[in-house]
């Protein structure tokens, strides 16, 4: 009755399958019950091992004690497959019965992989993808899982944007392939596309998609790549209880060397020669660091029987910062739960709740002028002669020049409050409607509420004139997703396979928020929470947004023997955000490759055990952009009119009926080579990724009344090469394992609109007219940094060369006349003129690393393990506002230990110039740094303690381990930390940002103990 | 069981998909131009934004009206660790990436393309002119006041006078002849003149009324040296003063106070600032924060005059003790200016009261204000005595100002003395000059009227020089570049302005 269903249906299926017209096999073969036990060889019974029939998605597993039981028919291969163990193949004949035994296995060409809307066996992939698994992850604490990706793959480029406690993080797959578009790669959580990740404790893997071939069957969201992320599963068995804890003791990663007291007000008398001595002598930054720590505990018990398996797991972070007034905590609960309905039908359901809570100090301000100073910038600017406190209690101001407050009022006395309640729900049905033929339904649904309130209290400068300022601002982002989709699998023969793939997906995303606020409390205890209380209220604020996609996919992928594999992928998506003309686009690759090794001529080449090559061509696209930026608008035009708001709009964008996706095209050739029976894996990729039709904020003529259009406009490059090793360099009882993977990428700007250098600027807003600090311009990175050439310090004597606002005088700051020079057209000859004009700017430098790399060595002997994991970055630049502010030695702020050796006329061999009040800000030479640096990220020992111990108190296994993170940087960088980002949040500077530092939350060194117990 | 799942899935699928077929955005809570403008209120909506774009930190909450200063020769640079920026645009050496131009340039477009969008609107209603037109002129006012400013800024510039729909169709535009923008700005005017009311709801002056079009059309006239429709214009707001409700504030200082701004009969047009609200640039005003001391009040300190103002101005001028700070009184102890970081007089105008504003005046109450009744009566002055030299009517309106200016905080002075109109037309036009100079110092007017009777190489290079700059040069300094980035993207606005 099913049969003769499904058969009549088929016209339905035909619509989502364009592949299977014609679909033989369905039509079950004769087939008997196979049973048996399969253990491994040392001898134990093993649970939970996967038992496929061949060619098909019909399987099952062992249970609790290795039984398994299966429908195959005489002829048909059973394959067994284990993490960890070498897949065996059992072809059936007459016997109903097989015992099996896997053997562990070192290679890593059996391993399954994770990619878009199925597995594969790392062997049969044609795409690029790395595999970073769980021990990775959890080597040490991370508040987020992404965090633990830095170092770990080829190609993936992790940096915190921020070293604040739960503060976001910036992962580049392949390069940055937009400029104003976002370049985010898409997270997709056990199906869930653009899922949330629950903590790294309860990641089983984490695949990196980065070829075409890879990524497009994500299509419009593919171009930045595809992080996929797999939960842990229960398996058959009796429950097992995993129960993981550590604590880490942090520390800030540097500091700067500041003046002291005594050096200041010589430094300041100098130039305000009745500076007035406030008798302090305060080291600021020891005011606001302190020893911050984490608490990180985890429990998760999992299990399962033959029909149902189940894991579950709570944990609980815990970040005190390292400064004062910041901490970040994160609760979090993740549960699979898979239920076999019957033979046909499985459901599953992937739950994560997870409450994050973040007390918040200012770094890396906007704009750090009167009352708007950060802790850290405060810290290294504030004047060290000052006190803590005034006689009267109330907290120091600065001395002199802007009024910023100490930083420790305004780490302690200003609050910032961010809670976030996530709640993440897959539900999955998986329906076998025949052995081959596999139907899959998903409905997820994600909701993040939030609510940040801050609070200023009349205790700091900015509060004090309104009497105390609050705010509270709160929203609801919401993602729904319901995908569908057919996968078939045809042995067409004994040499030629097919599997197919075809489905189609819908996925809805709505974000609210609003914000209210008052100012002029009565007194600073009710905080952000008594706004009505506030005798002025603020201007109130809310906002809506809808983007809705809708999606047809497929895929192909023929295999020859698994020495020739082809692979095609395709997505049509349609997207709300893009106008009218243009909603929906296609997406295709293809991808070839040729398991070499397989081939007659290298049967007897034993130094090589596999040699696979890989090409991909695809297309992907990038539709990061907010909803309604098509669409033409007035916005709210901020008007006062007799004293009081008014009703007013203005036009502020511009329609683009015609706007679209990036395009990017990849171009991907790769290898993977294992050497030496498998000790040895060797992976290589050649890319080059040209994305075209750029999302861009296109200039427009200002005279129109608007400033930009975002127009599809402008070609962006990025080529690279990757490699990654693994060497299982001893094996046997002591074991050395080596991992490697080192990625060189170019970025380059190919086309701009009309070809025109594009001038922007970064700088925080108080360091005023640094105005246009970097560039874009064709053939070069996107975001060189642009200014002038620094050419030391002016001495007596020499031709101060004239220019407005340069100093003319020795000891001063002496830049490079380059340019200047008009033809009779009224264009720059590069040649010098003279005088210092904006003409003389030139690239300086910019943040794009030449190679990032990883190395990581894991040694074990007996119960003890060491790791030791080194990570860095080579070739980059560091424009750094931090430095260019409190070294510029002119104004008012306290300066490093630089201005000691600044220019006098006893000291004249110098490149610092002299004290001043008179030196304007400038984005020079001077200030670009070499931001290449090597971390030792992580060194752990750990003891496992042995079987005879552990069961002696009843659990299976115990380990304890204590680490050090980030305890070692060599770099040559003179800021704090060259791991930096500064105004680098958001779609339109993500990208063209790179390489600025300014008044940063330092990262953290620490060192763990923890213990893992298992029962 | 089996089949019924297998319908419901069935039943799913075909659900999903009927229900993902919409992707037609439907924005809620923006508004879309083209369904914008329903009736007069709307009209009156969207004019209103162009006030909200022009009381900003670009135009007359600082970058604008400072530029203005620091080129005149009555405000230099104090503190001079300032931007380079603000000392190119003071020291006449500016080059056409100047960041201020960059700032204040984008922002004057964005209010005339408010203002064109607006009259566009008022248009597309059809409506009879009796129910319209004063919202038109409201807009064409506005573009009128925009262009005014630039074209005495930047001379030749494109004229934009219809509401932009596809900007990249400006990218190949020309610069439009000053002398047609000026009659584009004329046109405006009097069509603002003619359908303006008298008065705004509550007598306010931060919307234009019909006396406002009328002063600027005076100022206009001036300008050009079309002195007799200057006299003309200046004439009809002085006669018709009642019933636009103008009249001189008793005390010179009142002025200049954020807590009375609102009810000043001598405002004719300014902007209205309320303490502590700025909303991303609008309604975020700097201007006291630039002239307070830098050591002593935490403010910049940038914007001081040359101790030349100070020197030569005659002490007992009552206006010269407003407009000035020589003195501070700090923590009960007196601080004389030269304890001060720039040991010069910082401007005093608007530092004294400046209302709800943050510990340096910035956020504050103000109303900075373009054009005063006082300046009226100076126009009316200097145009008569163009036409007729110096007369009893001309020399009238001058000492209407300086009678003002003799009443010392309530109590009488008799400085500055009358003029009697026995001197050449010559020395009363310079007398006139010189009175502007003073009743307006500081008030971003200097600088035109040094461009607009060419006083350049005098008062930067001439022996009296009150702010010396002896690369002062008349043939590149009156004008400002237009932008560099302007000219990358439209070529055809090349050449820029002479020695740029």
């Amino acid at each position: 009755m099913l049969k003769f269903l499904i058969l009549r249906r088929r016209g339905i299926i035909r619509i989502f399958m364009l592949f299977l017209l014609l679909s033989p096999g369905i039509l079950l073969a004769q087939s008997k019950t196979i049973t048996g036990k399969v253990t491994s060889n040392e001898g134990e019974t093993m649970p939970g091992v996967s038992i496929l029939i061949k060619g098909t998605s019909t399987g099952t597993a062992t249970d609790i004690d290795g039984n398994y039981s299966i429908q195959a028919s005489e002829g048909s291969t059973l394959v067994f497959s284990f993490i960890g163990m070498v897949t065996k193949e059992i072809t059936v004949n007459s016997s109903s019965v097989y015992n099996v035994t896997l053997e562990t296995d070192i290679s890593q060409l059996d391993e399954v992989l994770v990619v878009g809307y199925g597995t594969t066996k790392k062997s049969d992939l044609t795409g690029s993808v790395s595999s970073v698994k769980s021990e990775e992850l959890t080597a040490f604490p991370v508040a987020n899982a992404t965090q633990a990706l830095q170092g770990r793959a080829a190609g993936v480029n992790v940096q915190s944007n921020n070293g604040d406690p739960g503060g976001a993080l910036k992962v580049r797959i392949r390069g940055g392939n937009s400029i104003n578009a976002s370049s985010d790669p898409l997270y997709v959580v056990d199906g869930f596309v653009g899922g949330a990740l629950p903590p790294a404790e309860d990641i089983q893997s984490i695949e990196v998609l980065k070829d075409a071939s890879a990524t497009a069957i994500y299509g419009s969201r593919g171009a930045n790549g595809v992080i996929m992320v797999t939960t842990k599963k229960g398996t058959a068995g009796k429950a097992k209880v995993d129960f993981n804890t550590s604590y880490s003791s942090q520390n800030e990663i540097n500091r700067l060397d500041l003046l002291n007291a005594d050096e200041f007000l010589a430094y300041t008398r100098e130039v305000i020669p009745n500076y007035v001595d406030n008798g302090a002598d305060t080291d600021w930054q020891d005011q606001i660091y302190r020893t911050g720590g984490i608490q990180n505990h985890q429990l998760s018990v999992s299990g399962g029987s033959d029909r149902v398996n189940y894991y579950v797991s709570g944990s609980f972070f815990d970040q005190k910062g390292i400064i004062v007034g910041s901490d970040f905590k994160r609760y979090s609960v993740t549960s699979n739960l898979n239920f076999d309905v019957n033979d046909k039908i499985s459901v599953g359901l992937n739950l994560l709740a997870r409450r994050t809570g973040r007390n918040g100090v200012v770094t890396q301000e906007g704009s750090g002028g009167a009352g708007g100073a950060g802790v850290v910038g405060s810290s290294l600017r504030f004047m060290p002669d000052l006190p803590l406190r005034n006689e009267d209690g109330s907290f120091t101001l600065a001395s002199i020049g802007d009024p910023i407050d100490n930083p420790y009022a305004v780490a302690t006395e200003r609050e910032e409050e961010t809670i976030a309640d996530l709640l993440q729900g897959n539900f999955f049905l998986n329906y076998d409607i025949t052995e081959d033929l596999t139907f899959k339904t998903t409905l997820g649904v994600n909701t993040n509420n939030f609510r940040t309130g801050i609070f200023v209290p009349t205790t700091l400068y900015a509060g004090r004139n309104v009497n105390g300022d609050a705010t509270i601002n709160s929203g609801k982002n919401t993602n729904i997703i319901n995908e569908n989709y057919l996968t078939y699998n045809w042995k067409i023969n004994e040499n030629n396979t097919l599997t197919a793939l075809a489905g189609y997906s819908v996925q809805k995303s709505t974000n609210n928020g609003w914000s209210a606020g008052s100012q002029s409390f009565i007194t600073n205890s009710v905080s952000f929470w008594n706004l009505g209380g506030g005798a002025v209220p603020k201007i109130p604020s809310s906002g809506f947004s809808e983007t809705q996609i809708a999606s047809v996919f497929g895929r192909l992928n023929y295999s020859y023997n698994s020495k020739y594999l082809l692979t095609f992928n395709a997505r049509y998506d349609g997207s709300s955000n893009f106008s009218k003309n243009n909603k929906w686009a296609f997406f295709p690759s293809g991808a070839f490759a040729w398991n070499m090794k397989d081939e007659g001529f290298m049967e007897d080449v034993n130094l090589i055990s596999d040699f696979k090559w890989r090409v991909s061509y695809g297309l992907t696209g990038n539709q990061a952009i907010s909803p309604y930026q098509t669409l033409a608008r007035f916005s709210n035009s901020y008007t006062i009119i007799d004293g009081a708001p008014v009703n007013a709009v203005r036009p502020t964008t511009v329609a683009n009926d015609d706007l679209t996706w990036e395009t990017t095209r990849q171009f991907d050739l790769g290898a993977d080579i294992a050497l030496f029976e498998n000790r040895l894996n060797l992976t290589v990729d050649y890319y080059r990724s040209v994305t075209s039709d750029l999302l861009f904020s296109v200039p427009l003529p200002s005279y129109s009344g608007y400033s930009s259009q975002l127009q599809n406009l402008g070609k962006v490059e990025n080529k690279g090469l990757e490699f990654s090793l693994n060497s299982f360099n001893t094996t046997g009882e002591f074991k050395w394992n080596t991992g490697f993977n080192i990625s060189f990428n170019r970025n380059k700007v190919l086309e701009l609109p009309d070809g025109n250098d594009i001038l922007y600027g970064s700088g925080p807003g108080h360091l005023i007219g640094l105005g246009q600090t970097q560039i874009l311009r064709v053939g070069e990175p996107v975001g060189s940094f642009y200014g002038w050439i620094y050419d030391g310090v002016y001495q007596e004597g020499d031709d101060f060369i004239p220019g407005g606002g340069f100093e003319q005088v020795a000891g001063g700051e002496k830049f490079r006349d380059i340019d200047g020079t008009k033809d009779a057209n009224g264009q720059l000859t590069g040649e010098p003129d003279g005088r210092l004009t904006s003409d003389d700017r030139t690239i300086i430098g910019n943040g794009q690393a030449k190679f990032i790399w990883g190395l990581n060595n894991d040694f074990s002997y007996k119960g003890f393990d060491l790791n030791i994991f080194f990570q860095g970055s080579q070739g980059n630049k560091i424009l750094s506002y931090t430095l260019l502010e409190i070294e510029t030695l002119s104004g008012s702020n306290n300066s490093t230990k630089k201005a000691l050796d600044r220019w006098t006329p006893t000291n004249t061999d110098t490149d610092v110039p002299k004290r001043t009040l008179s030196r304007s800000q400038r984005v020079s030479s001077r200030w670009v740094y070499d931001g290449s640096y090597a971390r030792l990220k992580n060194i752990s020992l750990g003891y496992t303690f042995p079987k005879s111990i552990s069961e002696s108190i009843s659990v299976s296994r115990i380990k304890l381990y204590v680490s050090a993170q980030n305890i070692l940087t060599f770099t040559k960088y003179e800021g704090i930390d060259p791991e930096v980002n500064y105004n680098s949040s958001g779609s339109t500077n993500s990208n063209r940002n790179l390489g600025l530092d300014y008044a940063s939350y330092p990262n953290a060194k620490s060192y763990t103990v923890g213990l893992n117990i298992s029962f | 069981m089996k089949i019924n799942l297998y319908k419901i899935l069935a039943v799913w699928l075909l659900l999903s998909i009927s229900g993902c077929a919409d992707l037609n955005e439907k924005p809620i809570g923006v508004f879309a131009p083209e369904t914008f403008f329903k009736s007069p209120k709307d009209v009156e909506t969207a004019v209103l934004g162009a006030y909200g774009v022009i009381a900003s930190e670009n135009l007359f909450g600082r970058q604008f009206i400072c530029a203005l200063q620091f080129r005149g020769d009555m405000v230099d640079i104090g503190n001079r660790a300032t931007s380079a920026e603000r000392i190119q645009v003071n020291d006449f050496n500016m080059d056409s990436n100047n960041g201020m131009v960059g700032r204040f340039w984008p922002q004057w477009f964005q209010a005339i393309n408010a203002a064109n969008s607006a009259e566009a609107g008022g248009i597309s209603l059809g409506l009879p002119d009796e129910e319209i037109n004063h919202l038109i002129a409201e807009a064409k006012f506005v573009r009128a006041f925009a262009y005014y400013h630039l074209v005495r800024m930047f001379g030749d510039l494109p004229y934009i006078n219809f509401a932009v729909t596809d900007p990249s169709s400006l990218k190949t535009v020309s610069k439009t002849p000053e002398a047609e923008i000026y009659a584009g700005i004329i046109a405006d005017l009097e069509f603002a003149k003619q359908w303006l009311p008298n008065t705004q709801k509550n007598n306010i002056r931060t919307r234009p009324t019909a006396g406002t079009a009328a002063a600027y059309l005076a100022s206009v006239h001036l300008t050009l040296g079309q002195y007799q429709e200057a006299y003309t214009e200046a004439k009809f707001v002085i006669d018709n003063k009642a019933l636009f409700g103008y009249e001189l504030e008793t005390d010179y200082e009142d002025n200049f106070k954020a807590s009375i701004a609102n009810s000043l009969k001598e405002t004719i047009f300014a902007f209205d600032f309320l303490g502590q609200q700025a909303v991303g640039g609008n309604n975020d005003d700097s201007l006291v924060p630039m002239i307070e001391v830098l050591n002593l009040t935490g403010g910049y300190g940038v914007s001081v005059p040359n101790m030349n103002v100070y020197d030569d101005w005659d002490s007992r001028d009552y206006r010269k003790k407003v407009s000035f700070i020589d003195t501070l009184v700090v923590d009960g102890v007196k601080r004389p200016y030269s304890e001060f970081s720039t040991p010069r007089p910082h401007i005093g105008k608007w530092a004294r009261d400046f209302g709800n504003g943050n510990a340096i005046g910035r956020y504050s109450d103000h109303n900075f204000s373009d054009f005063r009744y006082a300046e009226v009566l100076l126009i009316a002055a200097e145009a008569l005595g163009e036409i007729n030299g110096p007369t009893a009517e001309a020399a009238g309106y001058l000492n209407q100002v300086r009678a003002r200016a003799r009443n010392w905080a309530g109590t009488q002075t008799n400085f500055p003395e009358d003029v009697n109109p026995t001197m050449s037309k010559a020395e009363f036009i310079d007398l006139v000059l010189e009175d502007r100079r003073l009743e307006l110092a500081f008030e971003w007017k200097r600088w035109y009227d040094i461009k607009r009777r060419d006083l350049g190489v005098k008062v930067f290079t001439g022996p009296n020089s009150l702010e010396p700059h002896p690369n002062f040069d008349p043939s590149r300094d009156y004008l400002m570049p237009l932008p560099a980035s302007e000219l990358r993207i439209n070529p055809n606005l090349a050449p820029n302005n002479p020695g740029y």
